[in-house]
């Protein structure tokens, strides 16, 4: 009988272990989601309202999340500005700016709390209609394994109730029966409204 | 004989008429011109309403988009995940320098499926009649045919080594090497076709030396349009990966850079790309480290 070196062990217990961990990461979006839809609901509700004052988007610039950048949209010009978290010159900012700082404030402890590493409003077109959604990026700790490049896990939130086929991939249109592509990622039904993906880059 | 022939052929000499009017002018005014000009342009000429050259491009769209376009030059927006931002970046010249000529190219290119720019004849391939008007799930690119037809026909007539593999359009290819633009081609772009003089440092592999980058930037600003050729996953990140490739990815327009006082290296810099201005915070050594060339553009009269 053929006896197993302890090289060619140590070989099968690394596959097996980065197998587990990825196949691990791919089956927990779903139940992630479910436990958390509340925080991340709040997250996706706060943020809709605060962007139609004045928009804006979010992004922790690090693993930490210490570092905070934001984005602030006007007509002519779109201003970066990026802080470590609690900084007062944030607030200067906001104020500078005409924003109102509570729900930003809000936004980015809850943020910070949930891993989720950016927040976008993004348009999409549909029968030459626009469209927008909300694009959340999560980064959770949980999901990674030093054994597999950093994922991300996306939820898209739309407005309205979206098409998906019997393998739950997100359609463009219940007339056209194409699999719609957002960031270049075919997307997955959470619910009618929520879809996810899974990709190494957060937007 | 195609029933729109007869029409085609006095459209096709109205808008020749129309343009040589407008050409008239830009050559008086060195590359000039007024928006109010490309739009009368555009309100004069009857085009049908669906072209044999272009069979997915949807007329309306196609005129919203040449108004949207004059009107407001820098909302250009390349398409999310597409590799055009070089077409993209240089737009920015003639959108704003020349909108009449921009519109006379466009239009005759909608009527003949072919069109000529300072000499240079755009036949673009079969593969691009198809494609123009079907890209989607770009933004607002999905509903922008004219742009799209615009940006395929000029990374399909401008070719460089990148398109060594990628030599024809396929579906897709607009997200491929097919569609990029390594840095000589697009100076060699600039000068061709809108024959403005390019002072350019730089390349795709290697990164330029300035002793004083802030003082050269600022002396480019002064005289002409800038363009820098960046490595753009350190300017818009998309991931928090540590080790990112050395290379250059993107163009961006620079319109302002300003020291921020009693912040060392600090500087503030405005600059143009995907379709809007944004200002932000940098160190001079971050953007020595982003920067692969700078461009710096200045129109005929200026050389």
């Amino acid at each position: 009988m053929r006896t197993i070196l302890p090289y060619q062990a140590l070989l099968i217990a690394i596959f097996v272990i980065t197998a587990g961990a990825t196949s691990c990461t791919k089956l927990n979006i779903t139940k992630y989601y479910r436990r958390h839809h509340p925080a991340l609901d709040s997250i996706e509700d706060t943020y809709r309202k605060a962007y139609s004052k004045k928009p804006f988007s979010i992004e922790f610039t690090d693993r930490p999340f210490d570092r905070v950048s934001l984005e602030l949209i006007t007509d002519t010009l779109t201003y970066i500005y990026e802080y470590r978290i609690g900084e007062t010159r944030l607030q200067d900012t906001l104020k500078k700016y005409g924003y109102d700082s509570l729900p930003i404030d809000w936004l980015i402890t809850r943020m910070h709390s949930m891993e989720c590493t950016w927040i976008d409003k993004l348009d999409y077109y549909e029968e030459q209609q626009r469209h927008s959604l909300i694009y959340l990026s999560l980064w959770p700790r949980a999901f990674n394994s030093p054994f597999v490049n950093k994922k991300y896990y996306i939820l898209t939130y739309f407005q309205q109730p979206q098409y998906f086929d019997n393998q739950g991939r997100l359609l463009s249109g219940r007339r056209r029966r194409h699999i719609r592509k957002i960031n270049a990622s075919v997307f997955f039904r959470l619910n009618d409204k929520v879809a996810y993906t899974i990709s190494d880059r957060f937007r | 004989m195609n029933r729109f022939a007869p029409i085609r052929i006095i459209l096709l000499l109205l808008t020749l008429a129309l343009g040589r009017a407008g050409f008239a002018n830009i050559d008086t005014a060195r590359h000039t011109s007024a928006s109010q000009q490309a739009l009368e342009l555009i309100k004069n000429i009857k085009l049908p309403d669906s072209s044999i050259w272009w069979p997915n491009i949807k007329l309306n769209l196609f005129i919203e988009n040449l108004k949207a376009n004059i009107t407001e030059p820098l909302k250009m927006y390349q398409g999310s995940n597409t590799n055009f931002c070089g077409y993209a970046a240089f737009s920015y010249l003639p959108l704003q320098d020349d909108p009449v000529g921009w519109t006379h190219f466009m239009l005759t290119l909608y009527l003949n499926g072919e069109a000529e720019w300072n000499n240079i004849v755009f036949r673009p391939s079969k593969e691009i009649h198809q494609a123009a008007g079907t890209l989607r799930f770009k933004g607002i690119l999905d509903i922008r045919p004219a742009d799209q037809l615009w940006f395929l026909a000029l990374a399909d007539h401008f070719r460089s080594y990148l398109n060594f593999f990628n030599r024809r359009f396929h579906p897709g290819s607009e997200d491929t090497f097919w569609a990029a633009c390594n840095y000589g081609k697009f100076n060699r772009m600039i000068r061709q076709m809108l024959g403005w003089h390019v002072t350019a440092h730089g390349s795709d592999l290697f990164r330029p030396h300035f002793h004083d980058l802030f003082d050269y930037l600022t002396n480019c600003l002064q005289t002409g349009t800038t363009y820098l050729y960046v490595n753009n996953t350190y300017l818009h990140k998309k991931n928090h990966n540590k080790f990112r490739g050395s290379f250059p990815t993107h163009y961006i327009v620079l319109e302002s850079i300003t020291r921020l006082p009693g912040d060392g290296d600090r500087v503030d810099i405005i600059y143009w790309d995907y379709g809007g201005r944004t200002l932000r915070q940098v160190d001079l050594r971050f953007l020595k480290k982003i920067l692969f060339g700078v461009s710096h553009c200045t129109p005929p009269q200026h050389s």
